[in-house]
């Protein structure tokens, strides 16, 4: 690892200050110092943000929740109102990182960790999100864990974040604060982007933004599940999950919003699909037809082809779940 | 003072960028360990202010007024922690390393984290205990007995280093401070075949710290092998120490010794090597065709890329296939799978104060890596001690020298100690994997069952050295075959260069890999001749009157010490119909049984051999020094139990050193199922000796006949007339009488353990994934020296085997370089992935092991994957018959609806 120095900031405003002017920011450091190991990030300089204070869960005046930027990923799974209120939240953030690895995560870091695409972690290889205009390795290479929505040619990488597709299906928004100290929330829809041609951006954040929260509006149904397909049991990342929070109503669907983890750049929504749901009455054949719109326009890049069947699949058991009884 | 470990200051301030682990370890508490350096394993578990944390994705900083607690500091008054304790009761780790982050996790769990262990244990691998014991200990349960004199054996005593592996002080291989250190780190090779044409080292010896490089033109032009044999032919000798040609991705191109181990990687990435891209070959069928890219041109360029070929034919199968009812071919393969030990490979050398040279290192076969390096470097024998302390796992894998070399020409060179730990992401890409193999099965059988013709092709990916090739492939095409009674039997293989990681020995060795297709084949035959799996074996297995036999009519030195295989095979048939284990989860989930045998023989067929010396000490307690390595298994135990037992006395009277080419007689290694028959026979014929030596003595001192005297416990008596061995010592060194004894012991006959795993699993229809709902393993290996033991043994072996069938898989791209050379990418099973197995024991009692016991520690393996494979056969209708079965590779062949 390179040498680093190493700010503890007093104050929000030092924080984006200093990351204005370059610094790179540390929350929790277990996606950033494991990217430092393998020299895939080389910051020279790091301001702490871990003891500024962002790390309350408030409800808001509508009914929603606020959560600081510094909530450890487990204190935020084992909050209460999260458990009962957003469970499809907090079993994600249990399907995801080991314990000692949730005690240090922070909410706003796991929004930010970055893609496991191997290639990116492997800086003998061409890619660019890490190098920009290097080329893209994967493309052609192994792509097990790669996107087949959204990708372009100059990347094909997922978000690896569980948490991140939970909060998605539930609406949330992103809080920013910069270093005048403007504050604007992002829905989180926007604030993820597309890798397009720039995959190394990959966020709405400008240079010097710290994300203070994440707020999650009153939940809209109350069927919530997280299902995650890996490679086993204990801890893997998912290679495809669904996030969904349903209503039901007089045996009807009242609300739908999913999210898929594992196939995109960013948690994946459609809307046209939780549109199909609306108003229907719940069968396997609205499932499928919900299944293939979704999946109408995906992508296979070779050995990511299962991701496909896997996610109609997947979807279809999810939807058959939550409708039920 | 604002850093504080173990409520003690410590006055150095941490280094820009250094995370916390290296911190606490630079301060002399080594009681953290490194499995991964990544957030994977878990370790290098600390607690921050009560909290645990992974210590090596912490920036040192981070503690500033904190309180660091490791595992040396959980001690309270002198009392060990409770969880401490509990890990001692239940004997919760067999080679040690993962136990100290283990215990930091466990103590800082609630109870209702506790009733929850697949969750919060996420974070801390182990790979040895297959988790068992470990959850023993969260509960409370105690499973040592009582150190009775005379009963050692058959007790189960525990490990005599556990004190020192629960509180964090047990040195492994790295947990030594010395001082004027200097750091090793290697530049890999990109390429998956080239010709280095140029090195410039200029940038790299700029570099601040950078003390020396070395390329392949400053080693011994010496061809060698870093496998480790007795009889060092087996194992062809075809690499250099550092070679003008890479002929895999990660193969060592250059190493750089520097001041610090930062340094010495900045020195790694400064050199400029040209490469000459050669072609590459990865598949071994395509390696074998004509115009593919030649490996090496070292005298058998006839054979092209085949290192060798074996075959075999009793009877014959044509006319064998020709009486058939049915015929069965299918061709079945196993993936490349790595050992994982959490230990990595790693050796320090230095030259001593008594001018001599000294390895301490990370190996199975100390003594053969003494030779190799004295051979390479021409050191006269004398001059070189190698050695070991604690090893934190081996598996096969560390019957290897791949460290110790460069550690050691480094040092002859500077003069100054120098270290090599290998990274995680090393221990991936540039040590050794199990031999990938492909094998293609031809059953012939009668419409009643019986086998008429039994075929087995193997094609092994040695990948691009020879190492354990043609070893493992003989293993493939022995034992395996000879499970079964069959009149015509045939097999050929060839193990093939390719530009892939080199093969190496793995627990199972070749055998487990053609274990793998020979069971699924036999449950494919019985499903077409309408018959289950365990008819078709009874039908066919091999019988206590059965000549053992594969494809070699010869002479065989392999014969039954004990016969338990029918009692295994009722065992987990009465096991599986018993109802335990989960019920199928709900939801849309298909169940299916399977089960499988295995057999293997206890030691290699090549040469191998131990030694053991014994004293009695002036305190009446007695010193036992065996060659053999310890590094999980469990042989150190059973060592101390055996000595003990024919000495009557007290395993904790036995004091035992090991692995030491100075202080312990030779030993070939640890390795091939020898720790219990051969290294175990040559204590028993030690300690008999010293009994002899002992009571014979006092029988001539007392002139008394010499069958009247026996040894019990701290005396030697006859009748009622007692003589306590502190007075007899005194009495027999004083008149010039030594009380020691020296032993040794070779390998021949060798005896033959069984193995059967049954499962029941069930498989979810959307998704593929599997869950284990039932594990159960009988075993034949003889008489249990250590009950306890025997079963951690098995069942670690049974949870690698679910590893290796379900989530474990090397991941390569086109061009030979390996894509998840992390722990986070490649599964190793964690707590959540381990089903609990049920472990039984036949009740044999085996004539050619020492005290009636055999192999126990390597066998177990073999069985599982191909067990899991009959069982989703079983379950969905549809053989998988290529390793891993991932939710990914089966799901997609299952129907959604039953
Ligand atoms: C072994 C392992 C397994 C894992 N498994 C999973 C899994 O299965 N599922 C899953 O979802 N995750 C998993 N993770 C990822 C883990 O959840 C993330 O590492 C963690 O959430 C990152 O949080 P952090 O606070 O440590 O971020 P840091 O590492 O501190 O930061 C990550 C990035 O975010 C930036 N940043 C952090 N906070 C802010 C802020 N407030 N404003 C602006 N920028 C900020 C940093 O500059 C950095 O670039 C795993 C991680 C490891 C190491
Ligand atoms: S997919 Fe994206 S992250 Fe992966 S190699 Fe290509 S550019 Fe890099
Ligand atoms: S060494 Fe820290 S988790 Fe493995
Ligand atoms: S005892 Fe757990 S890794 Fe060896």
């Amino acid at each position: 690892m390179n040498p680093f120095e190493y700010t503890r900031a007093a104050s929000r405003h030092e924080a984006a200050t200093m990351a204005a002017g370059g610094a790179t920011v540390i929350a929790g450091g277990t996606n950033l110092l494991d990217l430092m190991k393998l020299e895939v990030m080389t910051p020279e300089r790091l301001v702490d943000i871990s003891r500024l204070d962002m790390d309350d869960i408030e409800t808001t005046a509508d009914g929603g929740l606020r959560i600081g930027a510094m909530v450890r990923n487990s204190d935020l799974a084992a909050h209460e109102i999260v458990r009962s209120t957003y469970p499809v939240l907090s079993r994600a953030l249990l399907a995801g990182a080991s314990g000692q690895l949730r005690n240090k995560a922070s909410t706003g870091g796991n929004l930010l960790q970055r893609t496991r695409c191997y290639y990116f972690y492997d800086t003998a290889m061409p890619c660019n999100k890490r190098e920009p205009g290097s080329g893209c390795q994967a493309i052609g290479g192994a792509t097990r864990l790669h996107a087949i929505f959204g990708a372009s040619d100059h990347c094909i990488a997922t978000h690896p974040s569980d948490m991140a597709v939970a909060l998605q299906a539930l609406d949330a928004k992103v809080e920013i604060e910069n270093a005048t100290g403007d504050i604007r929330t992002v829905e989180l829809e926007s604030f993820y982007r597309l890798p397009g041609n720039t995959p190394h951006i990959e966020t709405e954040l400008k240079p010097g933004d710290l994300i203070t929260a994440v707020i999650i509006p009153p939940a809209k149904g109350s069927r919530q599940t997280y299902r995650k397909v890996r490679d086993r049991a204990s801890y893997a990342f998912a290679l495809v999950s669904v996030a969904g929070v349903i209503e039901m109503s007089d045996g009807k669907i009242a609300h739908a919003s999913l999210a898929f983890g594992g196939v995109a750049h960013k948690p994946w929504r459609n809307a046209e699909i939780e549109q199909m749901l609306l108003g229907e009455a719940p069968s396997q054949d609205l499932f499928r037809r919900v299944a293939d719109t979704l999946l109408r326009n995906a992508e296979a890049q070779g050995d990511n082809a299962f991701k496909i069947k896997l996610l109609h699949r997947t979807l279809c058991a999810v939807l058959t779940e939550l409708t039920e009884g | 003072m604002s850093y504080t470990i173990d409520s003690k200051a410590v006055s150095q301030e941490p280094r820009p960028g250094q995370c916390l682990r290296t911190f606490i370890r630079d301060a002399g508490v080594f009681g953290v360990k490194k499995g991964c350096d990544q957030g994977d394993c878990g370790a290098c578990t600390v607690w921050l202010d009560g909290v645990p944390v992974h210590s090596c994705l912490m920036p040192a900083h981070r503690a500033k007024d904190k309180q660091v607690t490791t595992v040396q500091g959980l001690e309270h008054d002198g009392h060990l922690h409770p969880v401490q304790q509990a890990f001692c009761d239940a004997q919760a780790f067999q080679c040690g390393f993962c136990a100290a982050g283990m215990i930091m996790t466990v103590a800082a769990l609630d109870e209702e984290q506790r009733a929850d262990l697949p969750r919060n244990l996420k974070g801390n691998l182990c790979r040895c205990t297959g988790y068992r014991a470990i959850e023993d200990a969260v509960h409370g349960i105690r499973s040592t007995d009582d150190d009775i004199a005379g009963a050692a054996c058959g007790a189960s005593l525990p490990n005599p280093f556990t004190q020192g592996i629960v509180t964090g002080h047990a040195r492994y291989t790295m947990d030594v401070a010395v001082e004027n250190l200097l750091h090793l780190k290697v530049l890999r090779s990109p390429h998956a075949h080239a010709r280095i044409v140029s090195i410039d080292q200029s940038k790299a010896r700029a570099i601040p710290g950078v003390v020396e490089v070395f390329t392949w033109e400053d080693v011994p032009r010496k061809l060698f092998s870093s496998a480790t044999h007795e009889d060092h032919l087996v194992d062809p000798d075809d690499m250099y120490v550092l070679d003008n040609v890479a002929r895999f991705v990660g193969q060592r191109v250059a190493a750089v010794v520097a001041e610090t181990e930062a340094a010495a990687e900045a020195g790694c990435r400064a050199l400029q090597v040209e490469y000459e891209i050669l072609p590459a070959v990865f598949d071994p069928v395509e390696a074998m065709q004509d115009g593919a890219p030649i490996l090496h041109s070292k005298g058998n360029e006839a054979k092209g890329n085949i290192f060798v070929t074996i075959k075999g034919e009793v009877g014959n199968v044509e006319s064998g296939f020709a009486e058939a009812a049915v015929v069965h071919e299918k061709t079945y393969s196993t993936s490349r799978v790595q050992h994982a030990h959490l230990e990595t490979h790693g050796s320090i050398a230095w030259r001593g104060e008594d001018g001599r040279l000294h390895v301490r290192t990370s190996t199975q076969a100390p003594f053969i890596a003494h030779q190799k390096l004295c051979y390479l470097f021409g050191i006269f024998p004398h001059d070189l001690h190698v050695f070991t302390e604690r090893v934190g796992g081996g598996f096969g894998g560390k019957q290897e020298m791949v460290s110790e070399d460069l550690c050691l020409m480094a040092t002859m060179k500077l003069g100054r100690p120098v270290k090599w730990e290998f990274t995680r992401e090393e221990q991936f890409i540039g040590a050794t994997t199990r031999h990938q193999m492909t094998t293609k099965v031809k059953l012939g059988a009668k419409a009643d069952g019986t086998l008429t013709a039994l075929e087995v092709h193997v094609v092994s990916n040695t990948g691009a050295y020879g190492g354990h090739g043609s070893e493992t492939l003989a293993a493939s095409l022995g034992s395996p075959l000879s499970a079964y009674r069959c009149k015509n039997k045939k097999a050929d293989g060839h193990a093939v260069y390719t530009n892939m990681i080199p093969g190496g020995g793995f627990r199972g060795y070749g055998a487990s890999q053609s274990t793998f297709a020979i069971e699924c084949a036999m449950d494919d035959l019985a499903e077409k001749l309408g018959m289950d799996g365990f008819a078709i074996r009874r039908k066919n297995m091999i019988g206590p009157d059965d000549v053992i036999e594969s494809v070699w009519s010869d002479p065989s030195d392999v014969s039954f010490g004990s016969y338990g295989l029918d009692e295994c095979l009722d065992l987990v048939e009465a096991a599986l119909a018993n109802g335990e284990g989960l019920p199928a989860p709900e939801g849309n989930w298909a169940e299916g049984t399977g089960i499988a045998l295995s057999v293997l023989e206890s030691g290699p067929p090549t040469e191998h051999r131990s030694g053991g010396e014994m004293r009695l000490l002036p305190d009446g307690s007695y010193h036992l020094a065996v060659g053999s390595t310890e590094m999980g298994n469990g042989s150190i135990n059973s060592h101390r139990q055996i000595a003990a037992s024919i000495l009557g006395t007290r395993g904790n009277n036995v004091d035992i050193i090991n692995a030491d080419t100075d202080l312990t007689p030779y030993d070939t290694g640890t390795f091939a199922s020898t720790g219990t028959v051969v290294a175990g026979q040559a204590v028993a014929l030690t300690a008999k000796a010293l009994h002899d030596n002992i009571v014979s003595y006092a029988a001539r001192i007392t002139d008394t006949p010499v069958e009247d005297w026996s040894l019990v416990d701290d005396a030697v008596m006859n009748g009622n007339r007692r003589i306590e061995l502190t007075e007899l010592y005194k009495i027999g060194t004083e008149a010039g009488h030594r009380f020691d004894a020296k032993r040794k012991a070779y390998l021949s006959p060798r005896t033959i353990a069984f193995n059967v795993q049954g499962v029941r699993l069930a498989v979810h229809r959307v998704t593929g994934e599997v869950r284990v709902l039932h594990s159960v393993h009988a075993a034949d290996i003889g008489r249990p020296i250590n009950p306890m033991q025997c079963r951690g043994q098995l069942e670690g072996a049974v949870a690698m085997g679910y590893g290796w069938a379900l989530t474990e898989h090397m991941v390569y791209d086109d061009h030979g370089k390996m894509l998840n050379p992390a722990l986070r990418n490649y599964h190793i099973p964690a707590f959540a992935d381990t089903p609990r197995t049920k472990i039984m024991f036949a009740d044999t009692h085996d004539t050619i092991g020492p005290l009636g016991a055999k192999a126990q520690g390597e066998c177990a393996i073999n069985a599982v994957a191909p067990a899991v494979s009959n069982a989703l056969a079983n379950a969905t209708g549809v053989r998988f018959a290529h390793l891993p079965f991932s939710p990914d590779r089966i799901f997609d062949q299952l129907s959604v609806t039953a």
